[in-house]
């Protein structure tokens, strides 16, 4: 792990930063269409959390492994995933990654980028992810592979099977929890008996780390240092990253269940602000400039590509 | 046990030797791991033990820890975790110690391995088998006894395999490691000590959704699975005498289900009966019932009768369980009664 401000590091941060700035317009365009023309199922916003799940993926190899979880773009992007097959699978396209069977909640992947996709059902990723690692392990392919989840996912029991043989047999994998204080509408501190997710992470013989997840060089700084772990044999962390569900639960919810200050628009620490600080205005705008039309351009495409015909209906079930 | 002939086995010529289906399926999995690097195992109890049934035996020896993984309880893991390894590469073959189990692993079972490649636009395979040892054995309880591969067959993107022999073990066996989609062994607990010919050969490969005529007959089509095959063939060899000549056949795999061969033989006989150790209800005979009267519904002479494990949990209690479940006097009586109307 390094926090030397060299050149590499300005480099990387501008990446990330670029990479949050590009989420931040597609979660404000997505927003748009599904207030004005309604959508096909929930989107899932992530904004306030782009920082953290573009962060973590920069400290990612591109031949590692992700499993990302349901809050928003910034996970797949981050791995290289394009913009236009995302939205594609959001509206229910054929250009969608999974040409033409997604449409709202999502299972978009990209084999060749190794995102492996998505389990409908909280908390398959945790057993998944393990095994994917203990796959790198039995090839010595010296991959790591990366799993996203909630606070509130973090309460399935596939959790505790997962992480216990993880750290039984060092299995090259790095659990990264997005706390964002509320699964649904059951809020954190009244379904964890400890402060943290992180707190769990000892009884697994593994470190826990807890990162201000607005900050996303940080959580960079500590996924690098937790895949550098598991990548020497040495086995898995669970990095516990703070951030805030600044919208529903999914974009329409009116939330009547929440009783702390509903944030709405206003983004407390927000990563594209601090990402952004030390990028000369100029370079920065142009960025800002060049990430908005890019977000423009594929969501345009993704809306002008037909549906999936019907077809698509039966394919794909068996290889 | 039954007299497999060569030409049931569908092997022509060649040599053959008798040994168990638990060395069968034995035989197999070395085979495949030998054949193929990527193929792996892991499971309860299944390296130093050799498996609480004894079919892994010598497999850690020969393939090393890695490849012969004992794991903690933790069925979603053997499970859910055979599905990601197969999105990473390999070839991952688990066992649940009991097929009962896969209620344990459901969600893996039925959503990952059932839906992955589906949910993601075919961009991946997942060539997982999981190994189930199924049925009654004498006294396993409610919970350690059942037939479920019924339930399997209902949820798409599962192909569900059922042996009767030890021929049919390996060959199927070593077919469903080399399928990229995922497999549901059902191997019969109650036929682990069962000798019969299989033959010698590295590649004896039985594909998925070609029935075995077990018994050939001209009088009545009897469809049967796992431990019921035998019966119905010891329960047939009893009716031979008093002129009822019945055809006995094992589907092999459910999922794809060889209902051709069915059909064909009802075209002949003229009547139909499923014998299952399942429950009844729903089971799988009430599918191939369905899917016999809707495609050869003139040629049935009489109604599709099920003989079946009754529609309540198994008890414990070794006799009672057998009570439970078809016996070959079942198959005697209703088979005479269906042959007479
Ligand atoms: C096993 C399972 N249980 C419940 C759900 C329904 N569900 C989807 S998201 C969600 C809340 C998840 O909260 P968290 O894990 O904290 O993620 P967040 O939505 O806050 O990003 C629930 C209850 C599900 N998809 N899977
Ligand atoms: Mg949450």
């Amino acid at each position: 792990m390094t926090n030397d401000p060299g050149p590499d590091r300005e480099q990387v941060q501008r990446e990330v930063y670029r990479k949050v700035v590009t989420i931040r317009f597609a979660e404000l365009r997505i927003r748009e269409h599904v207030e004005k023309e309604g959508f096909g199922g929930f989107w899932h916003p992530g904004i306030g959390q782009e920082g953290l799940q573009v962060g973590a993926v920069s400290a990612m190899q591109d031949d590692d492994y992700l499993y990302y979880a349901h809050r928003g773009l910034g996970y797949a992007f981050a791995k290289g995933m394009p913009l236009e097959p995302l939205f594609g699978d959001l509206l229910g396209r054929a250009n969608g990654s999974t040409r033409g069977k997604g449409g709202g909640t999502v299972h978009f992947a990209d084999a060749s980028r190794h995102v492996l996709g998505q389990g409908g059902t909280l908390g398959s990723n945790f057993v998944m992810g393990a095994g994917t690692a203990a796959a790198s392990q039995l090839l010595r392919d010296g991959r790591v592979t990366v799993v996203f989840f909630g606070d509130g996912a973090s309460g399935r029991g596939t959790w505790h099977e997962a992480a216990l043989q993880a750290s039984v047999w060092k299995l090259p994998v790095v659990w990264i929890c997005e706390n964002n204080g509320w699964a649904l509408s059951a809020r954190f501190t009244e379904q964890s008996p400890t402060e943290h997710v992180a707190d769990r992470a000892p009884a697994y013989g593994m470190p826990g780390v807890v990162v201000d997840g607005q900050d996303a060089m940080a959580v960079h700084d500590a996924t690098a240092e937790a895949i550098d772990r598991a990548r020497r044999g040495e086995g898995p962390t669970l990095i516990e990253a703070k951030t805030l569900r600044i919208r529903g639960h999914y974009e329409g919810d009116r939330q009547p269940y929440r009783d702390d200050p509903v944030l709405g628009d206003e983004i407390p620490n927000d990563p594209v602000h601090r990402l952004g600080e030390s990028i000369p205005d100029d370079v920065r705008r142009g960025i800002d400039a060049e990430a908005r039309s890019q977000v423009e351009q594929a969501f345009g495409a993704a809306l002008a590509a037909p549906r999936a015909d019907r077809s698509v209906i039966f394919e794909d079930v068996w290889a | 046990m039954t007299t497999t002939s060569a030409a049931a086995t569908g092997v022509a010529g060649g040599t053959e030797r008798v040994i168990g289906y638990s060395r069968a399926i034995n035989e197999a999995l070395a085979e495949e791991m030998r054949r193929d690097e990527r193929v792996w195992m892991m499971g309860q109890d299944i390296g130093r033990l050799g498996g609480v049934f004894g079919l892994t035996r010598g497999l850690l020896d020969e393939f090393g820890p890695l490849r012969v993984r004992d794991t903690a309880i933790n069925e979603t893991f053997i499970v859910g975790g055979a599905a990601g390894a197969a999105l990473a590469g390999t070839i991952p073959v688990v066992e649940l110690q009991f097929a009962d189990f896969l209620f344990t692993a459901a969600d893996e079972i039925f959503h990952k391995l059932a839906k992955w490649r589906y949910m993601h636009g075919g961009q991946f395979t997942m060539p997982v088998v999981v190994r189930l040892p199924s049925g009654v054995v004498g006294g396993a309880g409610a919970e350690h006894s059942q037939s479920l591969e019924t339930i399997a067959m209902h949820v798409a993107g599962l192909k569900v395999a059922v042996p009767a022999t030890p021929s049919d073990a390996k060959g199927l066996l070593k077919a469903a490691i080399r399928d990229p989609d995922p497999v549901l062994f059902f191997e019969h607990k109650g036929l682990y000590r069962v000798k019969g010919p299989v033959p010698e050969s590295d590649e004896h490969v039985v594909p998925f959704g070609s029935a075995r005529v077990a018994r050939p007959g001209n009088d009545l089509t009897v469809v049967a699975t796992g431990l019921m095959v035998d019966r119905a063939v010891a329960a047939a060899e009893q009716l031979a005498p008093h002129g009822i000549d019945v055809e006995v056949i094992d589907p092999r795999t459910l999922v794809p289900l060889d209902i051709d061969t069915i059909v064909a033989s009802v075209e002949r006989t003229h009547r139909l009966m499923v014998v299952h150790e399942a429950s009844r209800t729903a089971g799988f005979g009430a599918e191939i019932a369905t899917q016999v009267q809707e495609r050869a519904f003139f040629a049935l002479d009489a109604p599709v009768w099920r003989v079946c494990g009754t529609d309540t949990p198994l008890p414990q209690d070794p006799e009672l369980e057998q009570a439970c479940i078809p016996s070959t006097d079942e198959i005697v009586a209703a088979a005479r009664a269906l042959a007479a109307i």
